[in-house]
């Protein structure tokens, strides 16, 4: 194509959009309501799966022994722990630590009833307390399975991990992946209706003129391109006030959700930032915004071209 | 330049538009189709421009063999000949000058080309100082006068009319077919399909009448002829 043929076309498509307002705008308002709509949820599911992220680094399952283990029949459950295939990392915490802990946990709690803590412990050492191993998971999805598999292992006595908050996140993330996805593809055959039919109003109010471009020996594609960037400008256009209204309203919930969240988690989980991630909403906006605007208009024009 | 062999057209809906249809017509001619409506006259313009295709038989326009081309292959086709329609066929929102330089447009023709042929082809039909009007502001006459500038601007070997005087006035009718009998003594080859046995008969042109879907009659410098009587000597 000659750079003088693309001046045309580009002027063409963009005069077609001008002249059809009325339903450019309403094309370009549902484009943008997909749009939002399927941002919205993606924005949900991106700061899930973060959120499920940052949780599997956090000790996520801790592996008790039985206290009265002896050191190579602990060192065999280190190596059936290992033995397992989700285990991302697995610390060992001795008798002493866990005494240690426990004595520091204890204290806190009664620095002010007891004057003399060390007394409590007269009598006691650490013999009594388990070795246990702190361990984090390639994929916390299945820590129920692993956290059943690591109890099945000789010497083991009880395994703890967070079931109750993986597994909800994991499975709630799991839903709003589902839901976006189905929603976007519904969204997104109204909003490829929508342009063609708007196109087809273009279309049609220039059936004449396309078909005495026909017999003056005008290629199909000359005559379909401006109907092309007709659809593209309104796809586009769409996407832009779809990730302006997104972008707004996820700049204010980050602000007001990150302070909650960052006193709740310990400064651990916070929401994603909209500077790491809007270049990917964005692209995935224009995508599709360009493919919906062209489907749509090459969808209606096709029967115009038969002459 | 024009060469229709054993052209049979049968319609899908069963409707025979042309019965074995043989015709030749040279580089330089000038030459109408007559027949009454029905006569296959329409499907013979028709696969001309490769609107239609012949059931059997083979279409040769230009060098191309049109019965057996591509679709693609249409457009270019279609540009190596110029066209011109009974309701003239303009661009409502474009001026004189724009909807005969929009025939050039489409073939990617330099812009620089496009300043030169344009007025050049406008003068030819006598519309230089009505460059810049719209369509609807011009007579009947004048917008099939710009209907030609715009089949010519491109230097087409061949004119294609059909019924170019079939929304004027006799007046007006005189003047396109003087026009297009212009361009022939150009070079042009000139197709011209019509119903006005007074210009045919006045104009002394090769004639070739249809009827029924065969070609009745064909001869230089011919008349518009009384088709009854054409009927009984060739049935």
């Amino acid at each position: 194509m000659k750079i003088r043929t693309a001046k045309y076309i580009i002027k063409e498509g963009i005069l077609n959009t001008y002249r059809n307002k009325l339903m450019s705008i309403a094309s370009v308002g549902i484009v943008a309501a997909a749009l939002i709509i399927f941002g919205i949820f993606y924005l949900i599911s991106i700061n899930l799966s973060n959120y499920t992220k940052a949780l599997s680094d956090m000790p996520e399952m801790e592996v008790y022994c039985d206290p009265n283990l002896k050191d190579d029949q602990v060192a065999k459950v280190a190596e059936g722990i290992w033995k397992n295939g989700n285990i991302k990392d697995a610390q060992k915490v001795t008798k002493e630590e866990a005494f240690e802990k426990l004595k520091k946990l204890l204290r806190q709690d009664e620095q002010q009833l007891m004057t003399d803590g060390d007394d409590l412990w007269k009598g006691y050492d650490e013999s009594f307390m388990p070795v246990s191993f702190i361990i984090k998971l390639d994929d916390p999805d299945k820590s129920s399975d692993t956290a059943e598999q690591l109890e099945k292992i000789d010497g083991v006595e009880k395994v703890w991990y967070e079931q109750g908050v993986i597994g909800f996140i994991s499975k709630v993330t799991y839903w709003v992946r589902v839901i976006s996805l189905f929603l976007i593809t519904i969204l997104l055959i109204i909003a490829l209706f929508i342009i063609s039919n708007t196109i087809k109003l273009t279309v049609f109010a220039r059936r004449k003129e396309i078909n005495i471009m026909k017999y003056i020996g005008a290629t199909d594609w000359f005559i379909r391109w401006p109907f092309i960037i007709e659809g593209i400008i309104i796809g586009l256009v769409g996407a832009l006030f779809a990730f302006v209204f997104v972008s707004y309203l996820y700049n204010m919930a980050e602000v007001k959700i990150n302070k909650d969240l960052i006193k709740i988690s310990f400064n651990s989980i916070r929401f994603v930032r909209l500077s790491e991630i809007g270049v990917t909403v964005i692209g995935i906006y224009s995508i599709i915004g360009v493919a919906v605007g062209s489907i749509g208009s090459i969808f209606s024009i096709r029967k115009y071209l038969h002459v | 330049m024009v060469e229709f062999r054993n052209v049979m057209k049968k319609y899908s809906n069963g409707t025979v538009a042309l019965k074995g249809v043989n015709l030749r017509i040279n580089k330089g001619e000038f030459v109408f189709i007559v027949g009454s409506s029905g006569s296959g006259k329409s499907t013979l313009m028709k696969m001309v421009l490769k609107e239609e295709n012949p059931t059997e038989g083979d279409v040769y326009v230009n060098g191309y063999h049109v019965s057996s081309m591509d679709r693609r292959q249409v457009p270019y086709l279609r540009r190596s000949l110029g066209t011109v329609f009974q309701d003239f066929r303009l661009l409502p929102n474009k001026t004189v000058y724009e909807n005969v330089a929009f025939a050039m447009q489409i073939t990617e023709a330099l812009p620089k080309e496009i300043r030169r042929q344009v007025p050049m082809s406008l003068a030819l039909v006598g519309l230089s100082k009505k460059a810049n009007v719209y369509p609807n502001q011009l007579s009947g006459g004048e917008q099939q006068r710009v209907a030609i500038a715009r089949a010519l601007v491109n230097n087409p070997a061949l004119l294609i009319a059909d019924e170019p005087t079939g929304n004027l006035d006799p007046e007006n009718s005189w003047e396109i077919m003087k026009l297009l009998s212009e361009v022939n003594h150009r070079g042009t080859t000139v197709i011209i399909a019509t119903h006005e046995k007074i210009i045919v008969d006045t104009m002394k042109k090769r004639v070739v009448a249809i009827d029924k879907g065969i070609i009745v009659r064909d001869q230089q410098k011919g008349l518009y002829g009384d088709e009854d009587k054409d009927c009984k000597i060739y049935n």
